[in-house]
Formats: structure tokens, sequence, C-alpha cells
């Protein structure tokens, strides 16, 4: 079919005003927060599932690859339209469809903003745990493509925990139901699961029934100082072994100390070589027991502990962690944070080791690499910054993120603990897969014959 | 493209904290609305981007309330990209006809409202008053002389006992030319002249637009205070009563968030009533949709944003309160379940 033709009939499923072929439109779809770029031929902005149904059968009928997008704040290039085609932009389907709580669930189109989520259940003592940096911005949609999850995974979990039934667009534009409202169910295959973090390579989520928790009665925060970011690893590991299970537990490295404290100066960190930070939630004696163990369990590693003295410290100290991704950016004018290498996981035990290897890469490429995340579940961000003008960085930041991966894998760790493979860390997929690669390529050549759901992404 | 702006454009790393706060990308929805696309415009330009309908509607539907740069984590200032790529489009002789037409109106009627009536009407039996020499000296602006002109002498009225005097010649001061890229040199000259004639040492301004114009876009020795700084100095001297009144404050983004300008209007709102915040307040206050240009290039647009505005408005309230004329003006458009004042109603209440 002719260009001109498709977007006639394009046109006709969604109406003029939910599709753009500007060029400034096309553009601003042409990459996420990641490096990758690609320009899409039409964006859509669908507002229900059948015209999702409708667009993708259209588009695999055309062999037209078609490319969901929430918010576009993934890292790895999950939506940019590598191969030109369609960007399906959910995030106007975005409401709630049903608040059912007695059974301690939502039912949510995918194009909600976490934090209006949790906007939206507070008022009734509940909140959805998963908790990215961005979660101000990023879409449920996306959440749950990516299976992403955040600095309260160490308790509660990703978002793959919290996904009890999806709708799902099929490649040739059938609409299927996995899961159910129950929150145990053996019925077949787990397809909800399959469709949690497959990226948009499988089908297009359209809806969403997610469990809720109820909110914590009481939090605190504690901040422990360290010398260097290995000790601050093996006071980690030596906190989790004691049974305590604390609601995040946050690394900080020296620049990431300097840049939070830049970003907000009200937050005022302390100095030192690493900052844990942990945080407790339950009831108020729980609490106050588990700040108790840790102090304990922290004080012959720790240089110094200090609990924050209330909630507005508290907040303050998360809302900057969260957008520290970014705010490293303000330590040097002429750099700029890029996300590549970002976002590995390893096993417990090894984080010491890690944390070594990566000061280690970081001498060897003579490229500071600040480290941050979520140490509690051995998922570690390692941030670089360069100057985005000078190709000598560029070589400098691939080769070291290309040695950080490689690291991580062999010792038994994975390239991505929660930002997702995309087009930026298909490359790893053999590697760290090995055949179980070749599973997934004949998952996606079933559900997918043609191959037009977000293509060029996971290494399928 | 100047360097700094380049800079800014790769300082952003697309992490799409604008998106959350952006009041234009949450009315319209299409990425090219929020400060990312329009950083992503901006670039494109840059990299030899066709200029078309599409790119004026990304670039020219920012209010410049700077709520994005407030927010951005990672330093980078998309007002400024904004309005220097519009700068650089108008020099180039793109725009659209709404910026002709504020550009047009202004240099040659030295008014954006297209009036050809007297600017210095809302005098009337004040202008008696308006001695050659002063200390202060009040620039009243185009909504203020033209769209508010009883208010605007009420202002003059009071500010007069402490020897401010008025301009005879006043033009635009050039900010709705600044924000939407033309060159506003002969309006702020004009301006100038009769300012440095007067011998006053400072301007004083009700307008937030008019504000930041005068602060930051003419010489830097040239002191600037909005009324509300003005008066809450004077606190003592204004003879205020008590009002049993409840009002919320809507933070003009020029006056507060762009200069700081937080304390001065809550100051004498406390002074004479209780204070009730708005939703989002002070830094975080969301914009009335009205600057920038996009009252006058996208009506509905900025209604919208209006609308959503004013439903940030607490309950039990009896009044909106605010400190700039084109806020209020587009407060109103929104349908605010209260009345929407100056700041200087509610003190003349108290005065009465």
């Amino acid at each position: 079919m002719q260009k001109s033709d498709l977007l006639k009939n394009l046109q006709e499923i969604v109406g003029n005003e939910r599709i753009s072929t500007s060029t400034a439109e096309l553009y601003c779809y042409s990459c996420d927060a990641s490096q990758i770029r690609g320009m899409p031929d039409f964006v859509l902005r669908p507002a229900s599932t059948e015209q999702v149904s409708k667009i993708v059968r259209l588009a695999n009928e055309n062999e037209i690859p078609v490319t969901p997008r929430g918010a576009g704040t993934g890292l790895a290039g999950g939506a940019v339209p590598v191969e030109g085609g369609i960007v399906l932009d959910m995030s106007s389907m975005n409401r709630i469809m049903e608040m059912d709580l007695d059974n301690l669930q939502v039912t949510i189109e995918p194009g909600i903003v976490q934090e209006k989520l949790n906007e939206a259940l507070e008022p009734y003592g509940f909140f959805f745990p998963p908790d990215p940096g961005s979660s101000a911005m990023c879409t449920l949609g996306g959440l749950i493509a990516n299976n992403g999850s955040g600095m309260r995974s160490v308790k509660y979990g990703t978002t793959r925990n919290y996904v009890l039934g999806l709708e799902i667009v099929l490649a040739d534009g059938t609409v299927i139901n996995t899961g159910s409202k129950t929150s145990k169910s053996v019925a077949g295959y787990s397809l909800t699961d399959l469709f949690v973090g497959s990226e948009g390579t499988l089908g297009v989520i359209t809806k969403a029934t997610l469990k809720v928790r109820a909110l914590p009665k009481e939090r605190s925060v504690l901040l422990a100082s360290f010398d260097n970011p290995e000790l601050a690893g093996k006071a980690v590991v030596k906190v989790l072994s004691s049974g305590i299970v604390p609601s995040a537990c946050e690394i900080l490295d020296r620049n990431i100390i300097e840049a939070i404290n830049t970003y907000d100066p009200h937050v005022g960190l302390p100095k030192a070589g690493a900052i844990i930070m942990f945080e407790v939630d339950g009831t108020e004696n729980s609490v106050r027991e588990g700040i108790e163990m840790i102090k304990d369990v922290c004080s012959s590693l720790a240089t110094s502990i200090r609990a924050a003295s209330d909630k507005t410290e508290r907040d303050e100290i998360w809302a900057a962690r969260r957008l520290v991704g970014a705010a490293v950016s303000r330590l040097d004018p002429l750099r700029t944070r890029v996300y590549v290498g970002e976002d590995i996981g390893v096993p417990l035990k090894e984080l010491p080791g890690m944390l070594h290897k990566v000061g280690e890469i970081s001498k060897e490429f003579n490229l500071p690499i600040m480290t941050y995340g979520h140490i509690g579940d051995g998922n570690l961000h390692t941030g670089m910054c360069i100057d985005v003008l000078d190709e000598t960085d560029w070589d400098k930041l691939n080769k070291a993120a290309d040695k950080i991966h490689r690291t991580a894998i062999s010792i038994g760790g994975t390239v991505t603990a929660e930002h997702g493979v995309g087009s930026a860390r298909a490359e790893y997929m053999g590697l760290e897969l090995g055949k179980g690669l070749d599973v997934m390529i004949l998952i996606k050549n079933a559900l997918d014959p043609k191959g037009i759901l977000n293509p060029g992404k996971m290494g399928v | 493209m100047n360097d700094s702006d380049m800079r800014s454009i790769l300082k952003c790393v697309r992490c799409g904290t604008c998106r959350s706060v952006c009041p234009v990308f949450d009315v319209v929805g299409w990425e090219s609305a929020s400060s990312r696309g329009r950083m992503l415009v901006a670039h494109g330009i840059s990299q030899g981007m066709e200029v078309d309908a599409g790119v004026f509607d990304s670039l020219n539907t920012c209010t410049t309330c700077g709520l994005c740069e407030q927010m951005c984590p990672s330093g980078a200032s998309p007002v400024k990209v904004v309005e220097n790529i519009r700068h650089q489009l108008v020099m180039q002789g793109k725009m659209t006809d709404a910026q002709k037409a504020l550009r047009t109106e202004a240099l040659e009627k030295g008014n954006t409202l297209g009036e050809t009536k007297e600017r210095m009407a809302w005098l009337g039996d004040s202008r008696k008053d308006v001695a050659k020499k002063a200390d202060y000296v009040l620039f009243a602006g185009c909504l203020g002389s033209y769209r508010y002109p009883e208010l605007t002498k009420r202002t003059f009225d009071i500010l007069k006992k402490f020897g401010v005097t008025a301009l005879q010649e006043e033009v635009c001061c050039g900010s709705p030319l600044l924000r939407t890229g033309s060159d506003p040199s002969d309006l702020m000259l004009k301006n100038l002249e009769q300012i440095n004639k007067t011998g006053a040492h400072t301007v004083i301004t009700g307008c937030a637009g008019c504000y930041t114009a005068l602060k930051n876009d003419y010489p830097e020795d040239l002191k600037v205070v909005h009324v509300t700084e003005f008066l809450a100095d004077r606190l003592a001297e204004l003879d205020l009563k008590k009002l049993d009144l409840n009002v919320t404050y809507h933070d003009p983004c020029h006056l507060g968030r762009c200069n700081g300008v937080f304390d001065a209007p809550r100051q004498l709102i406390k002074s004479v009533c209780s204070l009730e915040e708005m939703k989002s307040n002070r830094e975080k206050s969301k914009c009335c949709g009205a600057g920038g240009g996009v009252l006058k290039g996208y009506p509905e647009l900025s209604l919208e944003i209006s609308k959503r505005r004013v439903e940030e408005i607490p309950k039990d309230v009896d009044y909106l309160v605010t400190a700039c004329p084109l806020c209020r003006t587009n407060l109103i458009r929104g349908g605010p379940r209260v009345e929407v004042l100056d700041i200087i109603d509610l003190l003349e209440m108290a005065m009465e």
C-alpha cells in the first residue's frame, strides 16, 4: 500500500487529530532517553483497544513496523522506531478503569503515569509499589513492558509481581486477555509473565489488572556513610543476611553525593566515600526495630550513621535520589549524563567485587564512573558523563560500558536489571541467555511471524 | 544557534521530567508540545530541519513559564533555548501571523493590543499629580493602561503619596516581543529616555511581564520593583484594616519563579486577611496559560491551561488574588468559581 493510502486508512481508524506526520512530531518521537535513534513514518495516539487492534491489523497486512511507546522515558531505545513505521503513543489511554480495592487490585489503561495511579490510590490507603526514578513521568504500560522496578524492589519486588492480568493486542490484531482476577492461578502457561518485560515485541498492552498494597503506617530513613563503595557493599550483604528486609537500600558514591547536594542543597548529604540509604517501612514497632538492627549491623563498617530527622527531610532525600541519574549532568557544564552500560545486576555476594571492578574500569579508561542504584537487589547504576561533542569521549564510554556488561555477565549477573534491553543491549542477549535466546526467537516468530512488533529489539 | 543554547540542548538527557510538569503538554499531549520536544525541535532546526507549521506549533506554544527549567534535573534551560530559537527564526523572516501582529502593533502603536487611543488616559484627574522629577516612576504597562485603567489609576493614587510619578509617553515595555522573538529595542529606548528624564532610580510595575523585561532586559543599573515589593516595604504607612476574608494567590510565573518575588505579595495579603495556598504554588506554581505569546497565538490552548489552573483554587476561599493583569485576564477566561482580584483591589478593600 502506498504511504498516502496508508495514511488515509490510519486517519479513518483514529481520526485526524490522533495522527501526525509532521516533521517536528516525527523527530520528537525518534528517540527516548537512550542514544538509540529511528525516524517513524507516522505517530498515532490511539484512544481505545479497538483502535489499537485495527491499527496493528492494518500494519500487519502491510508489514509496517509498530513500536508502542509510553512516555518515552526508556533508557535502552525500547520505544524508538529503529525500523521506521508507526509509533503508537499510548499515553492518551490513561484511565483507571476500575478500583477494586476490596480485592486489592485496580484495572488501568497503559498510558496512566505511575505517580498518577498512586495519587489516586493514596486517599484509600493503598499504593502500587514498583517506583522507578521516573515515576513522575513513566507510564504503567512502559513499566509493565519493561518489567521495571525501582528503589523499593528489594522488599516489594518488580512490576511482574503485581500484574494479575493483561489485555493484549496481538500482531494480527486479535485481542486476548491473560491471567485472572485471582491472586493465584495455575491455569495454563503464564502468558501474563510472557508479556511482562517483552518490550512490545510480542503484543501491545491495552489494559492491565494490577495488585496494590496497603500503604505502610511508618517509614524511616537511615543514612550510613562508608570510606568506600566496597565497604558499603559488604555492609549491605551483612544487613540482608541478618534477616532484615529494608524497603529500600540505595548506594550513592562520592560523586553522586555531590550531585545530589548540587541539585538540591537542602538535602545536605554527609561527605563520604559512599552512603547507603536504608529505608524501613511497616508498623511503628517494626520500623523502630529494623532501624536499630541496621544500625547495629553497620556499626563496625560505617564511619557514621544518621537517621532522617523528619518526614520533610526523608521526602527531600528521596526526591533528590529519584532524579540523580540526570542530575549528575550538573557536576560539569561541559558534560552530560549518557545512559549507556548503566543498569547491570549482579548476585549479592559479588557486589563488593563488582564495585571494585567498576573502579578499575574507570581508571583503565580514564573516565569517571559514578555508582548509585538499588544495591539491595544487586542492581548497580553506573553513571558516565561525557562531552557529547567529543568523539574520544564516546569511544571511551562505549568501551567502558562494554567491559562493564561483560564483567557482569561473567560473574553470573545481567546486563540489565530493570531498564530493559531495547536496541541498546540487544547484542549481549546471546552471551547472557545462550540457547534461551533461540527459544525467545521461536516464541517471537510464533506470535509475530511478520516481525512487525517493535522490530530490532531484545535480540529477537 | 549560539554555543550556550547548543550546550543547553546537549544537557537535556530526555528524562521526561518536563513532560510531567509542562502545562502545555498536559493539554496537548503530543511530544512536540513538551519542553523535551521543543529542545529536540530546536536541535533539529540547527541540523537543517525545515521550518513548517509543526515547528511553529511546537516552539510557539511554550508559555515560557519556566516550570520545566525549575524542575529539570540536568540543568538545561529550555525557555532560553525556545526564546532564542524564536528570535533566530524571526530574524530569518520566519514567524506566524500572530507573532507578526504582536510586533507590528507594538512597534507601530506602542502597545500590543492594537489600541490607538491615548495611552495615558487612565490617569484621569490624577494627571495633575504627575511630577516631572521623582525618585520612583510607575510603569503602567499596556494592559494596565488600556484594559485595567481604573485599577492603574487607583494604584497610582496609592503610590503618589510615596513620591511616585508616571511616564508621559510610555510605550510597551517590549516583553511580548522579547518572548516571541522580535526586537523591541526601539520601544525600550523610548521608555528608557523618559525614565531617565524623570531622574527616577527605580521603576515600579504591577505587571509580571513588564517586570521581567524591565529587570532583565533593560540596563542593569535601572532598579525595578514590583508594586507588591514597594508596598510591602511601606506596610506600616498603608493603614490597612483587617478583612474577614480567606483568599488564595496565583503566582505569576514571570514574577515568582522567574524572578523570585514570592514573599512580598503574600506579606501584603496576610496583612489584611487569611491566605490559603493553591495546590501548586511558589516555585512550582502552574502557569495561567497566557504568557510567551500563547494567549495571542493559541487562545483555545491558553483557555484550557487556565481552566486547569483555576481547578487548583482551594474550596473555601472568597477570591483568587494575583499580581499581574495578563494572568488576571486569562484566569478570568478560565471561569473560576470565585472572582479574580488584583492584589491592589484587595488592599483597597482594606483601606476603605
